[in-house]
């Protein structure tokens, strides 16, 4: 009990096999959708300039969602705005629903570089691209704030979140690593744990945060080639070897992973064009095996879209 | 699913004990608690209704203060039963208590002032309450009368977490919005966002001081107000006396300097043991303050100091994790508060 804040609820073996159960796209696909989600979140928390220790919860927050709720229910991005919503309001630095819809409607638009296949020219600027309209406002606003609900209530308001960067800070000041200056090895602990957010194999649900530390410093110290201890230091930190050759590894797989996924034949390098991936695409590239979607659609939605297309025309004109 | 009306069928709701607001990030939601009574059970309970708002959704008050809540269980911090759950509504279900202290004070107090076996007891069950707070990592940030509830067995019991929140390591900037006026602590007053711990601690010396006295310690008006008042009895601090204290972005050069009283003299109620313990309290630097585990083995309590007491029974937790939590302490399967009624 003492020790609860540096603990985490962890997925239970059951809910990680019911996972691709619940009405979900093929393993792969859903891994794309929760890599790129998990992006969009990381991108739409520095566009609000929140502290990463902000959208890092925000993304296990998400994580532990996507648990519970079926992948497909919701459009991805408005879960990753919804989940960042709700922890930056309950820590110091709150954002407005304004400038949440603005960041968002910024990054799903086609001026955006989010996801951007890796080579092209970077897409042309085009700010009414992301002109939101006061109907898309408000019908965005409503989607979020029943999500927050959502999400509160299916996570039974546990939404305290202990994450592995300050653990490692905690960690690498107690040990010498000798050659490697603190500052080079301490930022590429931290890109191992911020990769680790993205993981599809779900990482930072199925570790505390002392295992995912420790291994970050573990791959760091290798990737530098810094001396570590010559015993097995790891378990002091209460890591035992089996755990931490397991985390070095889906550290490290991440990588080769993403590259394969946004490559020519992966998942999210076949899309038409870059950006973030939506339950449209995904429904498209599952195929005619189901009706066509049309029907879902919210008619609040589709009337919101219609009278925006109108403004934009009158405005057009008047222009 | 027709769980809506039936959990709120499950509860009558009897008179409306109190209103107020949560203060949220533009505006204020409003909240009103009613007695109600458990149909089952018969058993009272304290219902919180909370408005959620049309802009910012759920109040992060609320959030905050149930998935903290969860966690604390103890008999000196109030309990949640459940969460309730409508379209624009929440509902948080908690142990029924008869007042607070503000109010048993005026009742049953003379002139406010209580008995001081009234007040040992008192300041007993708020330290244990404090303390189980901190040890699991939660500052509550907001302790004052009006926030300690008591029953008519005499159980002291700390409510509204509206603004606690948990601490990690490092400890993180916080806001400094905090902790209403009167309770403050000086260090919150000079615009510290780094407090930790210690804060409570202050607030729990103001609140003994005033259930001895009947009458506020520090009843400051304004910010500045609140921080010479503490000055005038706890002495003006300086550089020498507070190593690092011209850093605080309140600090003033020109602070009137006043000599510490002895708080013996201001407070002819409390005998030696209690100034002792009050002192150690109401220290200015946060360092140097007493933690509630340090408070509760002070001598002034040592008629509460039994063989079996769990202070004796704690041993300090290893820095350790304990192996594998995830049987205990899981993602929830179902809701476990409540059932979300779309």
């Amino acid at each position: 009990m003492t020790m609860a804040h540096m603990k985490n609820p962890l997925a239970t073996p059951d809910q990680i096999f019911h996972r691709s159960s619940l009405d979900s796209p093929p393993t792969e696909l859903r891994d794309a959708i929760f890599f790129s989600t998990q992006c969009l979140t990381q991108a739409a928390g520095i566009l609000l300039q929140l502290p990463q220790s902000v959208t890092a919860q925000a993304n296990v927050l998400l994580a532990r969602f996507w648990l519970i709720e079926p992948i497909m229910s919701h459009e991805f991005s408005d879960v990753s705005a919804a989940t960042l919503y709700t922890v930056a309001k309950i820590g110091p630095c709150p954002c407005t629903p304004r400038d949440l819809s603005n960041v968002y409607a910024y990054l799903l638009s086609s001026s955006s570089t989010f996801l951007s296949p890796p080579g092209n020219n970077p897409p042309k600027n085009i700010p009414d691209d992301y002109y939101q309209s006061e109907t898309s406002y408000q019908a965005f606003h409503s989607r979020i704030l029943s999500l927050e609900h959502l999400i509160l209530c299916s996570l039974s308001f546990d939404t305290t979140v202990s994450l592995p960067h300050p653990l490692a800070i905690t960690y690498l000041q107690s040990m010498d690593f000798l050659y490697v200056p603190k500052e080079k090895i301490t930022r590429r602990v931290v890109e191992y744990l911020n990769t680790a957010l993205l993981s599809p194999q779900l990482l930072c649900l199925t570790t505390q945060p002392n295992g995912l530390a420790v291994a970050a410093i573990y791959n760091a110290a290798k990737d530098l080639g810094a001396k570590m201890p010559e015993c097995e230091w790891w378990e002091v930190f209460d890591v035992d070897r089996e755990d931490l050759g397991f985390l070095v590894v889906g550290m490290r797989s991440l990588e080769g992973w993403v590259g394969g996924m946004m490559g020519e034949e992966g998942v999210l390098g076949k899309k038409k064009r870059g950006g973030m991936i939506t339950r449209k695409e995904v429904r498209d590239i599952l195929g005619g095996d189901r009706p066509p979607q049309e029907e879902e659609e919210d008619p609040e939605v589709v009337m919101a879209r219609r009278m925006d297309e109108k403004m934009r025309e009158i405005e057009g004109d008047a222009a | 699913m027709d769980g809506k009306r039936q959990h709120h069928s499950s509860f009558q709701q009897l008179e409306k004990l109190g209103e107020g607001t949560y203060a949220t990030v533009s505006h204020a939601a409003l909240i009103s608690v009613f007695k109600g009574r458990n149909r089952q059970t018969g058993e009272f309970v304290a219902l919180k209704e909370i408005h959620l708002d049309s802009e910012e959704g759920t109040p992060s008050t609320a959030i905050r203060e149930i998935s903290l809540m969860k966690e604390l269980k103890h008999e000196n911090i109030v309990a949640l039963h459940d969460v309730i759950h409508t379209e624009n509504k929440l509902m948080l279900v908690f142990e029924y208590m008869d007042g607070d202290l503000k109010k048993y004070m005026d009742n049953n107090g003379e002139r406010g002032m209580l008995k001081p076996h009234i007040v040992k007891s008192f300041m007993w069950q708020l330290l244990q309450g404090i303390h189980f707070c901190h040890e699991n990592r939660v500052l509550h940030r907001d302790l004052k009368p009006q926030n300690l509830l008591i029953n008519n067995k005499l159980q002291l019991k700390l409510g509204d977490f509206g603004l606690a929140r948990a601490f990690g390591i490092p400890v993180n900037t916080f806001s400094n919005e905090v902790v209403t006026l009167w309770y403050r602590a000086p260090d919150v007053l000079l615009g510290s966002r780094t407090y930790n711990t210690s804060i409570d601690i202050w607030s729990a010396g103001c609140i003994m001081a005033e259930m001895f006295s009947g009458r506020p310690l520090f009843p400051g008006t304004t910010n500045e107000d609140q921080t010479i008042r503490i000055f005038r009895i706890m002495g003006t601090p300086t550089e020498r006396t507070w190593p690092g204290l011209s850093q605080f972005p309140e600090y003033k050069a020109n602070w009137q300097m006043y000599a510490t009283q002895p708080l013996r003299n201001i407070l002819p109620q409390i005998d030696e043991k209690g100034i002792d313990l009050l002192q150690r309290m109401l220290q200015l630097r946060p360092e140097l303050r007493i933690s509630a585990a340090e408070a509760l083995n002070h001598e002034w309590f040592a008629e509460f100091h039994q063989p079996a007491h769990p202070q004796q029974h704690h041993p300090q937790q290893p820095m350790m994790h304990p192996h594998r939590g995830y049987q205990q302490h899981t993602v929830p399967s179902q809701n476990v508060y409540g059932n979300y009624q779309g």
